[in-house]
């Protein structure tokens, strides 16, 4: 077992290699929150960490930050310590890689992101709607801001 | 003769109604013969939008909400949702309200625990085991009635503390209790481990290496039933359990049967951190003035539910409500390795695998 | 004596309501709900509660049951398969609603996946509130229930006339 610090430092020399398209810093004790500037590198630094095998993946967080801005967190945890790598992403022209190949359960964490989102997420094994409806309405993203449930006419 | 490629192969469906599962989930096995050889899930049935109506309600109301995303868990998702606001906000609950959450917790993976070994005993076809836990739970729901008021969705925490306090009185009954439902849980950790037709349910199958549960990320007692040592209750100590550690229980076989006995075992280790905590339950208050509007930041939150680590992220704006909550329940991550070990397995055997995880699906959906 | 085709029928309507209120089997549906009220209606079945002392027997299809206990809000996903599952059922069916949420849609009753309770889809026969409830409300609500099949208020549901029992 690796203590706080070492896991820690090890954290941030895996970010510094990117130091170029990575902001690094920590919001809690706990906490390192690495800003991707550019998503290609998502599954670099991921396989980075695996072979460090530094945590394991707990999550991924989808974000609306307004104006069609959407954010992705994917939070690895290391005994208390949680790194999140934000990827900033616009709405569905800007596409992030799936980590599935690499970490099977990232599968029903991303197809969420995709469902509630839209973000768009290349190499997803399946197509179909994990958790909504199936007579969902396309191109209606329930998690987004500007999401309206006018569009569902209730069926009585 | 058919050859295997030429055999017609069968999809097999089961959910979202069906007398297997409890709840509503639906499973496609694709089988030759007897024998599974592809699986895929569908969640949904249970989804309800909770984490998009948390942005619609403020910080108080959330803690009812998210009681009820499961109501086998609901304290613990209450814990985490409230030690997540209030590590935002800045404020920490008097150490007798930490202790009494603790406690509660405790509680809770008593019920949730012996539940689950009546629920997976019937889908083994033990009747009878299921019966007997049952009526032994309900001595745990007594307690819990006695000390919070309500049998399931306590709604024992408040932002800044609790609101339930422990009397002489409520402790007596508790340690009583539990001298009952230790003795129990010794039987049937003797069940589990020599009832000839059990074993044959259990032993051996559905095993999952230790390697296979590192790389499908599963989490709790079926992660420790596989001899991974992950128990957010010791790495990220969170209420009281810094002051009253629990031991990791992990079994390095990986079947069925081991995480019958991990979660049995788990109980036992319950009972001695209750008893522990009513001996040295701090006083004080119990509760801490909370401001209404949340300091703006983004918090990450991680208990240890019955089923394995229970993960929030916090995000607030400065308002009084939240500007996203989100839940990572254990059983999503538990849910992948259902599908695969499913393979290879008989189509008898698919209930009881899917039970050794035991599984919450409206924790999953939300 | 010799019973008109008439006193015959009333003779066998007589026995099917004595069966019916005297066995009843129920079907558990949960459309969505967060499991609370379902582990009570599984704590009603066992040895504490034992439901099945009123012949009451939880039964896992819908083709050979009575009466439909449901839970949850009824999401979107699950409507569907509701209404299949009462549709399965053979007449006369009577369906209770369990929980503050399929009643009203309670907690969730402004989720945008959530239709706000049972009696959106399908009629509901007995209410029972609490979020959830105890199994002892659970149980007399059942029990409102048979004694209403009794009295043959729900007569018109079935395939007897409204008073032809009393
Ligand atoms: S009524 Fe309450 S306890 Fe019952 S399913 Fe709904 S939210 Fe859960």
């Amino acid at each position: 077992m690796k203590t706080t610090e070492e896991i820690l430092t090890l954290a941030r020399e895996i970010a510094g290699a990117w130091d170029w398209t990575t902001e690094v810093t920590q919001p809690e004790p706990n906490r390192l929150d690495v800003l991707l500037r550019n998503p290609a590198d998502l599954v670099a630094i991921v396989t980075a960490l695996r072979v460090k095998r530094l945590g394991y993946l707990a999550a991924i967080t989808g974000l609306d930050l307004g104006a069609g801005e959407l954010e992705a967190l994917y939070h690895f945890c290391a005994g208390e310590v949680v790194i999140t790598l934000r990827v900033r992403l616009n709405g569905r022209e800007t596409a992030v890689a799936s980590l599935s190949e690499l970490i099977p359960s990232a599968e029903p964490f991303e197809r969420e992101l995709r469902e509630m989102y839209g973000v768009n997420i290349i190499g997803l094994p399946s197509p179909d709607y994990l958790y909504l409806p199936d007579d969902w309405p396309a191109g209606v993203y329930p998690m987004r801001q500007d999401f309206d449930p006018q569009v569902l006419s209730r069926k009585t | 003769m058919q050859t295997d490629t030429q055999r017609e192969r069968f999809t097999i469906p089961i959910g979202p109604q069906h007398p297997a599962l409890k709840e509503p989930g639906h499973f496609r096995f694709s089988v030759d013969g007897e024998i599974v050889t592809g699986a895929t899930v569908r969640l949904g049935y249970a989804h309800r939008g909770l984490e998009k109506l948390a942005e619609k309600q403020n910080w108080v109301q959330n803690i009812y909400l998210f009681e009820r995303v499961c109501g086998i868990c609901s304290h613990t998702h209450a814990t985490a949702y409230c030690l997540g606001v209030e590590r935002l906000a800045g404020v920490i609950a008097p150490p007798r309200a930490q202790a009494i959450r603790t406690l509660v917790c405790e509680l809770e993976r008593i019920h949730s625990h012996l539940l689950w070994l009546g629920v997976s005993a019937h889908e083994a076809g033990f009747d009878t085991l299921f019966m007997y836990s049952w009526r032994d739970r309900e001595t745990v729901m007594d307690l819990l009635e006695a000390l919070t008021g309500n049998r399931v969705n306590y709604s024992v925490n408040v932002l800044g503390g609790v609101k339930v306090d422990v009397t002489e009185e409520i402790a007596q009954a508790i340690y009583k209790g539990l001298d009952f439902l230790e003795e129990r849980t010794h039987h049937y950790l003797q069940v589990v481990s020599s009832d000839a037709s059990f074993l044959q349910r259990a032993r051996g199958v559905g095993v999952m290496t230790r390697q296979q549960a590192e790389v499908m990320g599963v989490v709790g007692p079926t992660a420790r039933a596989s001899g991974v040592t992950r128990d957010i209750r010791i790495e990220a100590p969170y209420a009281a359990y810094a002051d009253f550690p629990p031991q990791v229980i992990v079994d390095e076989r990986g079947d069925l049967e081991a995480r019958f006995v991990v979660r049995l075992k788990e109980l036992l280790e319950s009972y001695r951190l209750v008893r522990e905590i009513l001996a040295r339950l701090p006083e004080g208050e119990l509760t801490v003035r909370m401001p209404r509007r949340i300091k703006s930041g983004e918090t990450v939150s991680r208990v240890e539910a019955p089923r394995g680590e229970l993960f929030y992220f916090l995000k607030s704006n400065g308002t009084d409500t939240p500007v996203r909550v989100h839940a990572r329940t254990p059983t999503i991550c538990n849910m992948t390795s259902v599908v695969r070990l499913a393979v290879g397995h008989q189509l008898a055997d698919v209930p009881l695998i899917l039970a050794g995880i035991d599984p919450c699906f409206s924790c999953n959906d939300r | 004596m010799i019973l008109s085709e008439k006193g015959w029928q009333t003779v066998f309507d007589r026995i099917k309501t004595w069966a019916r209120v005297n066995s009843p089997w129920v079907i558990h549906f949960n459309s969505g709900s967060c499991n609370g009220c379902d582990i009570e209606i599984l704590a009603t079945i066992t040895p504490r509660y034992d439901l099945e002392r009123f012949g009451v027997k939880l039964q896992g299809s819908p083709r050979h049951a009575d009466i439909l206990l449901c839970t949850g809000p009824v999401t979107r996903q699950a409507r569907e398969r509701l209404l299949r599952v009462y549709e399965q059922m053979p007449e006369p069916k009577f369906v209770v609603a369990i929980g503050s949420c399929a009643l009203s849609g309670g907690a969730f009753h402004d989720c945008y996946n959530t239709m706000g309770g049972v009696d959106q889809v399908i009629p509901v026969d007995a209410y029972i509130p609490g979020c959830p409830p105890r199994p002892e409300a659970i149980i007399d609500g059942v029990v409102k229930l048979l004694q209403k099949l009794q009295q043959g208020e729900k007569a018109e549901v079935g395939d007897q006339k409204p008073g032809e029992l009393s």
